[in-house]
């Protein structure tokens, strides 16, 4: 008489598909679910709300953390006015590519940072990275000098001390109103994940695109998480099947974030639009912008925030 | 427990504490606490309030108490009554003329704002006592502002049209533009039938008159020349002032949607400032008092129904329902059917937003495989969560209605409203007969649809 | 769904003893807390009008209105919660109203307060956690204004608090002119 299968539910922001259609974010909880499931004979299963379905973005880290949540794929630097570390999650500059991401995982930053949200209650799963890009209405967004006067949504705390240093007017809005801010003028410019960008179809009214292929100075840290008190409950062969897929599905994130950022360029251009990618140069203007102002501002936030950046300044 | 079961108890239990007569917003949040406690985590109790907190602090949402501002601002002020006075003395040869107008103000501010309970209590406050002061009876007149009011998530911009665009990866320009014909056909809809009502309600007023009953306001004469109708059309021009800042403050891009809600509050009250003089504490005080109040209101219900959707969702109530749905592998037509019946019953607790983010996964995948357009599905669902709107016991624009008239009878708002609730019926049939009416306008002008 | 005459009969403000005189003073607090928050709706309204002229025509970053915004009104929902049910403006359906012999329905009355009072009560309690862990450990919005979380927790708290009182009194009332004659 086997006990009742151990549901985890997986929660996310982004929108849902199926095992093999739409957002490779959901795409990633559904995989790790069914192959969960077939290594532990269905003892342990995982059951994906996608969309925010379940809770708001900013409420799932918390809900975590108490365990009342299991799982959540989740843009790390959402949690940075509860634990102000996680900010180096999109921290501009930091990542420029997905080598350097990768190895986070194993490098001191990645232990530094995976044993401080063990302390807040979370586990990390999978280290997911990916890059984003620019949208924009007009004139293209490349270079830092491009910025001056337009008004652009950064998404983070950190983007935006780095866009209003170029001397951009940055705008607050919610990430489902770009599509009509952008349409009417009220916004010039948007910066988001490749898949966003995809997703949000700001193709109909962008005519600038700037692509984070090769190189890029945003790059996301959205891993896949886990609430340490649920982990900590489960036996220790459900424990090695959820560290050993999670570790599996980082290859599956990454080869679908790469995919993502080459789709996006191909989307664009399709549908009119100038396509621009980054130069290192570009990238090094953009990075020495924001050592100057989000790096600086994060490391004196803390000791162990200054760690965690020189950390993450020996990886790059 | 099977979520079958939990979900019906779920539905007894949430029915039963509404109609033991229990505040709306403490019903739904007593039941999804006490469902939490027996079928959930117990850290789960711990993040009610946070969850309450994150889904309330959104500016789309919190922009509702911003435009019912502006709406009361005009309906509280004479500039109200002097609107409507002028667009009577021009109507009132028409038959219905007024309720017409009325579905048109509503109109008109639901393309100013996202969401419904706001359209339906700017246009309400004023439009209501109006109707009711010329003779149309409390429940007709409560009928055309709830259903009026409904055009709010359809015409655009709307919250739950960018929520679906979002949830089905469609485009929001191509949904915005589809949900405009549709939303005129509605108004049409509402136009005829405020006609011939009055037409029936005026016979019975000119009956019980002639039979030696009281002479009902409908039958007051008005007789003005045309250089006195003339005289009042300035009267109109704080409507249309603010209307055009808006407008263009909005569609111009220089503000963003909720900036929009801001600037029309504060135009608002500076137009009465300049035009009527109120602009002292005690003017301005019972136009801020009854806006909080009726937002304080409004507000509690929607964020006590996120927690309670919170629950819903968690359980997995209705997505269980969905994919039973799906599972039965029903033929295209069927399957339409049985969604938008579950969309109905959903409706009778959740509001739109709430439904859309918990179906949406789950309903449109197997949709767009039955050959649906989603485009054309979102304006199907979006006037199906309309109904939801107006029926009882979640009604968000009915709460709004008692609050903007608390004299009318319940009964009497129901039976105004259900004639809506059939046109509403009547034009998702029309939008399957004929699926242009919906899908025209956004091909013609962003180009054919490339799957 | 009508406003069924309230049981605050025995809520006579001018009258003696501690029922009145707290009656007296939660309609002060309630008066207070309306008067602040129709300033707080201007303030939100003006905030977000002036981010329109100083982002578009100025070029000025505008990243703090929204949220500015957001703490202003989702403070003034929950603090005018207790005003608004001090009037009974938390609407409910009252179809058993009409149905049900008086007696009976100012049982039904109380029981419906009885409970909707433990929800807010409980609802405060875990505010408070709420409120408590955002002040000890510094939380705060991930913006790029970054304001403390504890200004909206805290007044989540507050409201939900002086609701839940509200509430009390009003089955206080109620029981009191139970036992008079
Ligand atoms: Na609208
Ligand atoms: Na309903």
């Amino acid at each position: 008489h086997a006990a009742a299968p151990v549901d985890l539910k997986i929660s996310h922001q982004f929108p849902g598909g199926t095992l093999t259609e739409g957002d490779f974010r959901d795409r990633l909880c559904r995989v790790f679910a069914a192959e969960v499931e077939k290594r532990t004979n269905g003892a342990l299963k995982g059951t994906v709300f996608p969309g925010s379905s379940l809770m708001k973005t900013n409420a799932q880290f918390s809900a975590l953390r108490k365990g009342a949540l299991d799982m959540s794929l989740y843009p790390l630097s959402y949690a940075g006015g509860e634990v102000p570390e996680v900010n180096i999650g999109l921290m501009p500059g930091v990542v420029t590519n997905y080598e350097q991401g990768t190895a986070w995982k194993s490098a001191p930053v990645g232990k530094v940072l995976a044993d401080l949200l063990m302390d807040k209650g979370i586990k990390i799963v999978s280290w997911i990275w990916q890059a984003g890009g620019v949208a924009g209405r007009s004139t293209p967004l490349v270079e830092p000098a491009d910025a001056k006067g337009m008004k652009v949504r950064g998404g983070s705390r950190e983007m935006d001390m780095v866009l209003k240093a170029a001397g951009a007017a940055v705008i607050s809005l919610p990430s489902n109103e770009i599509y009509a801010a952008m349409q009417t003028g009220a916004l010039d410019a948007a910066m988001t994940s490749s898949t966003s960008l995809i997703s949000f179809r700001l193709e109909e009214v962008a005519k600038t695109l700037t692509t984070g292929r090769g190189k890029a100075y945003w790059f996301m840290l959205e891993p896949l998480l886990i609430s340490r008190s649920i982990f900590e409950g489960l036996p220790k062969d459900m424990q090695d099947v959820i560290m050993t897929v999670g570790a599996e599905m980082e290859k599956f994130g990454t080869e679908a974030a790469k995919v993502d950022d080459q789709d996006v360029a191909r989307i664009y251009a399709k549908a009119g639009a100038q396509v621009s990618d980054l130069s290192a140069d570009t990238v090094k203007r953009w990075q020495d912008i924001a050592r100057e102002t989000a790096w600086k501002d994060y490391a004196a936030r803390s000791d162990s925030c200054a760690k965690i950046l020189k950390l993450a300044e020996q990886a790059l | 427990m099977s979520a079958t079961l939990v979900g019906s108890l779920y539905g007894v239990a949430t029915l039963l504490l509404m109609f033991s007569g229990m505040p709306i917003a403490f019903a739904l949040g007593g039941v999804a606490v006490a469902f939490m406690y027996f079928f959930m985590p117990g850290a789960s109790l711990d993040t009610v309030t946070q969850n309450v907190y994150e889904e309330m602090a959104s500016i789309t949402l919190l922009s509702i108490p911003l435009f019912i501002l502006k709406g009361a601002a005009i309906g509280k002020s004479r500039a109200g009554a002097d609107l409507y006075g002028a667009i009577h003395a021009w109507m009132h040869r028409i038959p219905g003329g007024l309720g017409i107008a009325n579905v048109f103000a509503c109109a008109v501010f639901a393309a100013m704002a996202g969401s419904s309970p706001a359209t339906c209590s700017a246009i309400g406050s004023a439009g209501i006592p109006e109707m009711r002061m010329r003779g149309y009876s409390p429940g007709f007149a409560a009928g055309i502002i709830a259903a009026g009011g409904t055009l709010g998530i359809l015409l655009p911009p709307s919250i739950t049209m960018i929520l679906f665009a979002v949830a089905a990866e469609q485009s929001l320009g191509r949904l915005f533009l589809a949900g405009i014909f549709p939303g005129l056909l509605l108004v049409a809809l509402f136009s005829a039938y405020a006609v011939w009502k009055f037409k029936r309600e005026y016979a019975a007023a000119l009956a019980t008159w002639h039979g030696g009953g009281h002479k009902s306001a409908y039958l007051d004469e008005m007789t003005l020349t045309f250089a006195e109708k003339t005289r009042l059309l300035p009267r109109v021009m704080p409507f249309v002032i603010l209307l055009t800042g808006v407008m263009v403050a909005l569609y111009g891009g220089y503000a963003t949607p909720s900036e929009t809600a801001g600037l029309g509050g504060i135009l608002a009250l500076v137009l009465i400032a300049s035009i009527y003089g109120m602009w002292r504490p005690r003017d301005l005080a019972p136009i801020l008092a009854s806006t909080i109040r009726e937002s304080t209101m409004l507000m509690f219900i929607i964020g006590m129904s996120l927690l309670y959707s919170y629950v819903m969702s968690y359980l997995q109530i209705s997505q269980s329902a969905a994919q039973w749905i799906v599972g039965m592998h029903l033929s295209k037509w069927v399957l339409l059917t049985a969604i938008l019946v579950l969309v109905v019953v959903l409706g009778f607790f959740l509001p739109p937003v709430s439904i859309i983010l918990m179906t949406a996964p789950i309903i449109l995948p197997p949709l767009k495989a039955a050959g649906f357009d989603l485009v054309w599905f979102g304006v199907v669902m979006t006037i199906v969560m309309e109904m939801g709107l107006i029926h009882p016991p979640v009604g968000l624009n009915i709460f709004v209605i008692k609050n903007v008239a608390p004299d009318i009878p319940l009964k009497d708002v129901l039976w105004g409203v259900m004639p809506f609730v059939g046109l509403m019926i009547l034009a998702v049939v029309l939008l399957c007969l004929f699926p242009g009416i919906a899908v025209w306008l956004p091909d013609a002008v962003m180009g054919a649809k490339t799957v | 769904m009508s406003h069924a005459a309230p049981p605050e009969a025995a809520l006579d403000p001018t009258g003696p003893g501690l029922l009145a005189r707290t009656a007296r003073l939660m309609a002060w607090i309630n008066k207070a807390v309306m008067g602040l928050s129709m300033l707080a709706i201007v303030a939100a309204a003006l905030i977000l009008t002036g981010s329109v002229v100083l982002r578009y025509f100025l070029k000025i970053p505008t990243d703090w209105q929204d949220e500015a915004a957001v703490f202003l009104l989702v403070g003034l929902t929950f603090m005018c919660g207790a005003a608004v049910q001090a009037g009974r403006g938390h609407i409910g359906i009252q179809a058993l109203a009409g149905l049900l012999p008086a007696g009976v329905n100012r049982l039904r009355l109380l029981v419906c307060d009885a409970a909707s009072g433990g929800f807010c009560a409980f609802f405060s309690w875990k505010s408070w956690t709420l409120f408590h862990e955002a002040l000890a450990d510094g939380q705060t919005t991930s913006s790029s204004w970054g304001p403390p979380l504890w200004i909206p927790y805290g007044l989540m708290a507050t409201g939900m608090t002086l609701l839940s009182l509200q509430i009390v009194l009003q089955v206080a009332a109620a029981l009191a002119a139970w036992r008079r004659p």
